[in-house]
């Protein structure tokens, strides 16, 4: 039946993750992005604060409650609410989850993940772009080759969050070139592996207390079973690896959908408090009239956001393939940040240099990408697209 | 706890909805505008179903309305065609407001008729709500309501009124007067003949001509208190004005929904410098975009029917209304004049019923 009210663990799950944003993110976001540092505290305190997150995972790994992508996308919310690039840093396995899950033996799953359950601090990462493709996966130009026992890694990478804290990388390789998207494959490389090469940390516009990282392969040998092959999938013949990334996307672009809102929402809120609270003296009425009905609206289109974004998290725990609306709800999040982050930097101009500005601006900055990473807004149209017209080759 | 899937009634009630839509509605569309009106045919056919009596069982209705099934059968209505669907959900509003706010006596009065098999799919209602100075929001009625003893006197005005001329009940949303907020409104059955009402028919419409209205202006108009349902401020006029805006949303995401999957099919056909004109991108990004906003509008819609069957406050209830009402008028509009952009040429003729949509999906406002 359709419903839209959370049940009590999610309600308890949402709350928690804003305690946390309010308590662990907002005191420390204008200082982190500044400096582009985060302090080893925060790391810990989340560490301790998330137990339950990878609790969370756990309980994916076991697959026993079908809620987990709900309850982490509505966690994404309230954390990007608090600070998003702190979001991404977050100790936990993150975006090297979703491919061991749906990719690894169990066997595979009980190696990889279960040393992020030691109480210490790890991350993983996720790398699959690369300087000369981003969505064109087949064109992919990593490769790894089977020597013997070892897969042979060579290639680069970039834009790669975590990737230089990151205990796993997932990364994508193709095993033969010729056989364009079918060839690739995702590998799992564990930190300090010889010929694994952190390049640079790139400085960014936004999400600048995140850390985004260059890869370099260099005959970087791992063991043969490090390929997630899918279940049963035999390594050689399987579509298993293209399936892999597409498959993580599915999982992951509610979540970046969710992040999006979250600071989607943060702007919007200021906004609306400035308004009422902050707007100078002699501010013309009908001009605060104009700001209220347009924050009106948008407080309905962050609702839309916010619906699209639930029930494509809500259709991955129901294991209902999710590939479109993963793309409507990344599309719609993704343009909606731009557009709630641009119009709370207009309203709020006139104001004095505050906190609340400067918060506002670095929203404002971090927002850009979410319209980019995880596919840009014309990539998830044409996934759209592509689902809705299944007949017709749209190149 | 989260679920985004209708339950297996609903979905049988939406198929049939959908293929009398697909039957009837949608063949029928193009000679209803000709004519102004329903088919007395397809007013048979559907109150065979059941859906267009949502009355209680005492009256012989098909039983209470739940907002969540109507608005699923409201957009399958508007997927047939939307003038035709506002020519029944506008009839449908009138006992519905009387079943919602009214009393035993109304009930009685109103209902019944309706519910009287063959002959009753020859009764129609309506309900006055949008007016010369505003919209479908309660807070732009601005027709008073001065309660008085015995008699409560009328003034202001309404538009848009599908079947205000030919219609009892004929419910007229009002506030009272010098009132402010929900805790105001009220609504009257306003009795045949009674003095100083003029009627205007609305002539030479944009769109939903088979959804015939009458505009009224009311100058000191005296009506016994008797034909008030329930007291100003009562939750079932809310809800009524709530509901409407949701089955009237519900009308406009059919609508985009129509245009969408015409526009697609078309394209599909359509060739263009040797291929099928969706595989270019400046096609296929417009109608994926049209796709992701009706989406978006359609689950705004649903929560706010959700809202609507587990009585949440009515001042949520109604912003959430609203909030669906004006979204997926602004899909309904832009997916329908997109469609028609697609189609090119073919989309500007009246062989192709996207320009009836297109019109229709802007006179709903």
């Amino acid at each position: 039946m359709i419903n839209f009210t959370l049940s009590k663990v999610q309600e308890d799950f949402r709350d928690y993750a804003h305690q946390v944003a309010v308590e662990e993110m907002r005191p420390i976001s204008l200082e982190c992005d500044r400096s582009e540092r985060i302090p080893e505290s925060f790391f810990w305190n989340m560490q301790k604060r998330f137990w339950a997150g990878s609790a969370a995972q756990a309980r994916q790994i076991e697959g026993d409650e079908r809620q987990g992508n709900v309850l982490s996308m509505l966690s994404q919310e309230e954390m990007a609410w608090g600070d998003a690039a702190l979001s991404t840093a977050i100790p936990g396995p993150g975006l090297a989850a979703p491919p061991i899950l749906s990719q690894g033996t169990p066997e595979q799953q009980a190696k990889f993940l279960g040393p992020y359950m030691d109480g210490k601090l790890h991350w993983g990462a996720l790398a699959l772009t690369e300087p000369g493709i981003g969505s064109d996966v087949a064109g992919m130009s990593t490769t790894a080759v089977l020597e013997g026992d070892e897969w042979a890694i060579n290639g680069h990478k970039h834009y790669i969050t975590n990737g230089a804290r990151a205990d796993l990388i997932i990364t994508f390789a193709t095993i033969d070139k010729s056989m364009g998207r079918d060839g690739i494959r995702p590998f799992v490389v564990p930190k300090g592996t010889p010929g694994l090469i952190i390049g640079r940390i790139e400085e960014k516009m936004g999400l600048r207390a995140s850390q985004t990282t260059e890869l370099i392969f260099e005959n970087c040998r791992i063991p043969k079973d490090h390929l997630l092959a899918g279940r049963g999938g035999s390594s050689q013949t399987s579509k298993a690896g293209f399936k892999a990334a597409m498959g993580t996307l599915d999982a992951t672009r509610p979540m970046v959908g969710a992040l999006a809102l979250g600071i989607a929402r943060a702007a919007y809120e200021a906004a609306k408090q400035w308004v009422k609270e902050e707007l100078p003296a002699g501010y013309p009425v009908h001009k605060r009239r104009e700001i209220e009905v347009e924050l009106d609206e948008m407080g309905q289109e962050l609702q839309m956001a916010r619906f699209l974004v639930w029930r494509a998290a809500w259709m991955a725990d129901q294991r209902i393939p999710n590939s479109k609306e993963a793309s409507m709800c990344k599309a719609y999040a993704g343009a909606l940040v731009m557009k709630a982050t641009a119009a709370a930097v207009r309203i709020t101009a006139p104001g004095e240099q505050s906190e609340t500005k400067l918060f506002i601006h670095k929203w404002f900055r971090d927002a850009k990408v979410f319209d980019i990473f995880e596919g840009t807004a014309q990539i998830q149209r044409l996934v759209i697209a592509r689902r809705m017209f299944p007949k017709i080759n749209i190149p | 706890m989260l679920d985004f899937s209708p339950t297996e009634e609903q979905e049988e009630i939406r198929r049939l909805a959908h293929s009398i839509a697909v039957e009837h509605l949608r063949t029928q569309g193009r000679s209803a505008e000709k004519s102004g009106d329903i088919s007395p045919a397809l007013m048979q056919t559907l109150a065979q179903t059941g859906l267009i009596t949502p009355f209680p069982d005492a009256y012989g209705g098909s039983g209470p309305i739940e907002a969540i099934t109507y608005a699923l059968i409201a957009e399958e209505l508007g997927f047939g065609d939307g003038g035709l669907a506002m020519n029944v959900i506008g009839s449908m509003m009138g006992p519905l407001a009387v079943t919602l706010a009214g009393n035993e006596q109304q009930q009685e009065q109103y209902i019944f008729p309706f519910c009287n098999g063959s002959a009753g799919a020859a009764e129609r209602g309506s309900l006055a709500f949008a007016e010369r100075t505003g919209g479908y929001a309660l807070a732009d009625i601005q027709a008073t309501a001065r309660l008085d003893g015995q008699t409560c006197l009328i003034n202001g005005t309404k538009r848009d009124v599908i079947h205000g001329s030919h219609s009892n009940p004929r419910i007229v949303l009002l506030r009272t007067e010098g009132g402010e907020g929900l805790a105001s409104l009220c609504a009257v059955v306003l009795p045949p003949d009674v003095d100083g009402v003029e009627i205007v028919r609305a002539e030479q419409k944009l769109g939903l001509i088979a959804a015939s209205s009458d505009s009224y202006a009311f100058k000191n108009v005296v009506v016994p208190s008797s034909t008030l349902l329930g007291e100003p401020g009562n939750s079932g006029v809310i809800r009524v004005a709530a509901l409407y805006n949701i089955l009237r949303a519900g009308i406009a995401c059919g609508t985009a929904r129509a245009a969408l999957e015409y526009a697609g099919d078309y394209a599909q056909e359509r060739i263009a410098f040797g291929r099928p004109i969706v595989s270019y991108q400046g096609i296929a990004f417009m109608l994926a975009e049209m796709a992701m906003k009706l989406d978006a509008a359609r689950l705004l819609l649903w929560n706010a029917a959700a809202n609507w069957d587990r009585s949440v406050d009515l001042e949520t209830l109604v912003r959430d209304a609203e909030a669906a009402h004006y979204q997926a008028l602004r899909i309904g509009k832009s997916a329908t004049i997109d469609a028609v952009q697609i189609m090119g040429g073919a989309g500007f003729m009246q062989d192709h019923p996207a320009e009836m949509w297109m019109r229709n999906a802007a006179a709903m406002e």
